[in-house]
């Protein structure tokens, strides 16, 4: 370690085997954990069968955990080189899936070429992370908190915010001004702008409220409250509680939760994966996997706290902040604490999107922590490249 | 200050806010934790309530309907198995083609494979239609093997009401139907598909206690309600059963005799326990089919029939007693003491009152009180009823049962009309006239009764205690009647009166003495008119026809059963109504087992003669 750390000040580059003895092991371990529960979720979700999504889920893991490895050990310049291009790339696919967007269940998410579709929101998620920490990287430390500093990070969350929520896909939205705000507060800018931001929205929101015609204000509170309409958009959200509730303490058993398998529940291999587990295990179930969860965020805090670079702490910090935030709107949605919006659970949802996107966002952070020690001079890099 | 310190105070920062998101995200998972400890253990229990509502529907299973008895425990109603076709469409490749191969093998009509289509159509394609009831047992076990291979097709057994007898016990038994719309909100049972309720008669009366309590089968169904598998079933409580007082032998040999007259009824009273031994009513009608597959227009012409053959009329029909009546005038008359067993009066064929002359149908001459109610003398209770008054009269009449529901289980009786002067003013809203008087003395004018109200009032005068009838056999022996406010002599009196009637010469029904040796029967003879001021002209023939009545009890000495007929446009009492009441009060007393022992004894000592009188009719 001692020879890495010396090294590390002169050479930046880390051999290949140092690398793998630096990567978190136990972290890794954690991963594979919350994907064999949901493993065994899919598994149930078929009626006690492989097919359809347990064996691929397995499959995408192994894929996504090749994508992690391959960008853990990657040069962590390389990536810092990488993060205003890749954010423009994702920026303008974005862009795209607003002009030549394939429509699905009333949302424009996907791009796709044939067979092979993809949304690019999710690679948004990961550039939107490298490229604030790219910034910060480069800011002069003392400028943190000038005004003028402020405005670029603000812009770019905003104009992706502002497209998902053309898809419209306010999960995503979310997800992007949390991981977005959180990185800024973070690389530690200024309590007052927060504050402004708060008090600002407090005495907005008000006024736009008011200017609403009734049918939107309807729309909106429905979308709030979806119990307002229990035949309609309630109906998902009000089964969703039946099933978690109706589980206990115990549970129903596993594959015996009759929510799921008699089809009360809808999507219950992607966003309402979580409701069927709890479903099945009960409130310990739903526990243990929550303080998964936690534990894999601490561990995830841990790694950032010890990263001695501003890219790589923002970098593990950021990524942290995604899959809490995942978790976090996944859970707080099936239990009907938050509106539905449609994310699923990282790790656990059937879907090859998230869970690669999500493996490479881990790898972003074991990268971090492989390069904890490396220092990274401001002056390495200049504003853009 | 140094740039460098800038950074490392910045590190600082990133510490202690990472530190702080931590904290921040410990507590929102800390919330999630919150929020499912509410809904999986705090509220758990709705939930799971909520779930399994979700999940099970439950179809509810028929009882069976209770058993109706007779008096010897004769079957009269009892549940027989139904055999049924269902299908299931959502199982059926092609509904049509299964209906055309079920009616290769039990008639399907066009109208019921429509039918079934229809329904198929409206509801969920996992409810079963019914095809077709009723199968032999050949039809259903040919089809019962056939109906694995014919698609979505099942059989199954339910319950229709077979009546025994059907044709005599109608009217006191009832039938049964489906339920109608309104019974459908009272009870989920009455949307069981084929449930049918009491329509009439006991099975009406007692349609509660004979229904019975459903049954349950929870079934699991998933979100399209599909039926996933069986959970449970809870069984059916069969309805109770019950024993009539009716003798369902005495009561198709009383049918039987009323089937040569047009419209009659006859009522038998066990006086002692107040048992209705029978109670017939002719025409009549047969509940099987009544009950199980009518179609409409055989229950339209049954429903419009000019004679109304649906009715009881032993219960239902109203008629003026007539001269039957006149025991309730003597007795009055005597209570009252306005008139004395040896008082005579003159009967010049007439009797003034007023501007009026009403009629006797003879001219008697002298009579006195026996002589006047053995020869139906009129004369003698216009007098006495002038001296009595209609108020006090109708004390006696409801005393004796007249004019008043008799609880017997059986919906629909009419109480008919006991006039008296608040009946009037409250009723008609006119004050009572004198000369109204006189013609209700002889059970004409306002006067009304049913043949049961009749029988009741006879039993009572032969016993001098408050007899009520009864329909239902009761589970344990009930206390004696008490015994009526009326001085036994006077009953005496009228009974001997109604001796005279059947057994002295010059009685209006002497033709209709027993044949039995050593027992006789007492009675009077009732013969009322139907034309009155009002409707003369308009009712013709038959209809225009006197109604016969004749009321008696018998064995003279010791009373044991009272009789009432009632034969519509029969002409008269003593001519169409008294014969029956004679052979079937004969049939009665036969089987009586005092009288059987009797008639041994009296065989064994002359066996030729007693053989030839005991076996006429």
């Amino acid at each position: 370690m001692k020879a890495l750390f010396a090294e590390g000040l002169e050479r930046p580059q880390v051999k290949l085997k140092q690398k793998l003895l630096a990567l978190n092991w136990p972290f890794l371990l954690l991963i594979t954990a919350i994907t064999l529960v949901g493993v065994a979720a899919l598994y149930s979700v078929a009626g006690g069968s492989l097919e359809p999504w347990a064996s691929r889920h397995v499959v995408r893991y192994c894929i996504g955990l090749a994508l992690l490895f391959i960008v853990a050990l990657s040069d962590i310049r390389w990536w810092l080189r990488a993060a205003y291009p890749l954010y423009l790339v994702a920026l303008l696919m974005l862009a795209c899936v607003l002009l030549f967007g394939v429509e699905s269940g009333g949302a424009t998410r996907w791009l796709g070429w044939g067979e092979f579709s993809f949304q690019p929101s999710e690679i948004m998620k990961i550039a939107l992370v490298l490229a604030i920490a790219r910034y910060y990287q480069w800011l002069p430390p003392s400028q943190v908190s000038w005004p003028y500093a402020v405005l670029p990070p603000l812009a770019m969350i905003a104009v992706p915010v502002l497209l998902a929520l053309d898809q419209p896909d306010l999960g995503t939205a979310a997800l992007f001004g949390i991981v977005g705000c959180g990185l800024l507060f973070l690389a530690g800018v200024s309590w007052l702008y927060f504050i402004a931001a708060f008090v600002g929205i407090i005495v907005v929101l008000p006024h736009v409220w008011a200017s609403l015609h009734d049918y939107q204000q309807e729309r909106i509170l429905t979308f709030i409250d979806p119990e307002r309409d229990p035949s309609g958009s309630g109906y998902h959200i009000l089964q969703s509680k039946i099933a978690i509730g109706s589980g206990g303490y115990t549970g129903k058993g596993f594959m015996q939760g009759t929510q799921a398998h008699l089809n009360f529940l809808p999507e219950k291999h992607t966003d309402f994966i979580f409701t069927m587990f709890s479903e099945e295990m009960g409130f310990i179930g739903a526990a243990v996997l929550l303080v998964l969860y936690l534990l894999a965020l601490l561990f995830i805090a841990y790694m950032a706290l010890r990263c001695r670079s501003t890219f790589a702490r923002l970098v593990a910090s950021g990524m942290g902040l995604c899959l809490f935030a995942y978790v976090f709107i996944n859970v707080a949605m099936v239990t009907g604490l938050v509106p539905v919006v449609g994310l699923p659970l990282p790790l656990v949802s059937y879907g090859g999107t998230s869970m690669l996107t999500m493996m490479v966002g881990l790898g972003f952070v074991l990268n971090a922590h492989v390069n904890r020690e490396v220092r990274i001079r401001r002056e390495e890099f200049g504003p853009l490249w | 200050m140094k740039p460098r310190d800038y950074a490392l105070r910045l590190r600082n920062r990133f510490s202690r806010r990472a530190v702080l998101i931590g904290a921040a995200q410990t507590g929102l998972f800390g919330l999630l934790l919150w929020r499912l400890h509410r809904l999986q253990i705090l509220e758990s229990s709705e939930y799971q309530l909520l779930s399994d509502d979700n999940r099970m529907t439950r179809h509810l299973v028929a009882p069976a309907r209770g058993t109706i008895y007779d008096r010897f425990g004769r079957t009269v109603a009892v549940d027989r198995e139904n055999f049924r076709i269902v299908v299931i469409p959502a199982f059926c490749d092609d509904l049509a083609a299964t209906l055309d191969a079920i009616s290769e093998i039990v008639p399907v009509s066009a109208s019921e494979k429509d039918r079934v289509m229809r329904a198929a159509r409206r509801q969920s394609g996992y409810f079963p239609v019914l095809v077709t009831e009723g199968l032999t047992w050949r039809q259903f076990a040919l089809l019962s093997v056939l109906a694995p291979q014919l698609k979505g097709v099942r059989t199954d057994r339910a319950t229709y009401r077979r009546y025994a007898r059907s044709r005599s016990m109608a009217h006191v038994v009832g039938y049964v139907g489906l339920a109608a719309k309104e019974e459908v909100d009272e009870h989920p049972l009455m949307r069981v598909p084929g449930f049918r309720t009491g329509k009439a008669g006991i099975e009406k009366g007692l349609d509660p206690e004979l229904r019975g309590q459903p049954g349950t089968i929870s079934y699991e169904v998933d979100a399209h309600g599909r039926v996933v598998r069986e959970l449970g079933a809870t069984a059916s409580v069969r309805g109770k059963d019950f024993a009539l007082t009716i003798d369902q032998e005495l009561q198709e040999i009383a049918h039987k005799r009323l089937q040569d007259l047009r419209v009659a009824s006859v009522v038998v009273l066990d006086v002692v326990t107040g048992g209705i031994l029978v109670m017939a009513s002719f025409p009549s009608f047969d509940p099987n089919e009544v009950s199980f597959k009518i179609d409409a227009e055989r229950w339209t012409e049954l429903a419009r029939n000019v004679d109304h053959p649906l009715e009881n009329r032993a219960l239902r029909g109203v008629y003026p007693p007539g001269s039957t009546f006149k025991v309730v005038t003597a007795l009055a008359g005597l209570e009252a003491g306005v008139i004395t067993p040896r008082e005579t009066m003159h009967c010049p064929g007439g009797y003034p009152f007023g501007r009026h002359f009403f009629r006797c149908w003879k001219r008697h001459g002298s009579v006195y009180l026996h002589e006047a109610i053995k020869q139906s003398c009129d004369v003698y209770f216009y007098e006495t009823v002038k001296r009595v008054g209609v108020d006090r009269l109708a004390v006696m009449s409801r005393k004796l049962g007249l004019g008043q529901i008799h609880d017997i289980g059986l919906a629909g009786q009419k109480q008919a009309i006991i006039p008296d002067t608040k009946w009037k003013k409250k009723v008609l809203g006119q004050p009572w006239y004198p000369g109204e008087t006189i013609s209700c003395g002889i059970g004409q004018g306002y006067v009304s009764s049913t043949p049961l109200q009749l029988a009741v009032a006879t039993a009572r005068i032969a016993t001098g205690r408050m007899v009520r009838p009864r329909l239902i056999a009761p589970s344990e022996a009930e206390p004696e009647f008490p015994v009526l406010d009326i001085d036994p002599t006077h009953l005496e009196l009228v009974r001997a009166g109604m001796v005279g009637v059947v057994n002295e010469k010059g009685g209006t029904a002497v033709r209709s003495v027993l044949t039995i040796p050593n027992v006789q029967m007492a009675g009077k003879t009732g013969t009322s008119q139907v034309i009155s001021a009002k409707n003369r002209g308009f009712l013709k023939g038959w209809e225009g026809e006197t109604h016969a009545l004749f009321i008696a009890y018998a064995p003279v000495g010791a009373p044991r059963y009272a009789a009432a007929c009632v034969v519509e446009h029969g002409g008269g009492g003593s001519r169409a109504a008294a014969p029956v009441v004679r052979d079937v009060m004969t049939e009665v007393l036969l089987r009586d087992p005092a009288i059987k022992m009797a008639l041994i004894a009296s065989n064994q000592e002359a066996p030729k003669a007693a053989k030839a009188k005991g076996r006429t009719r």
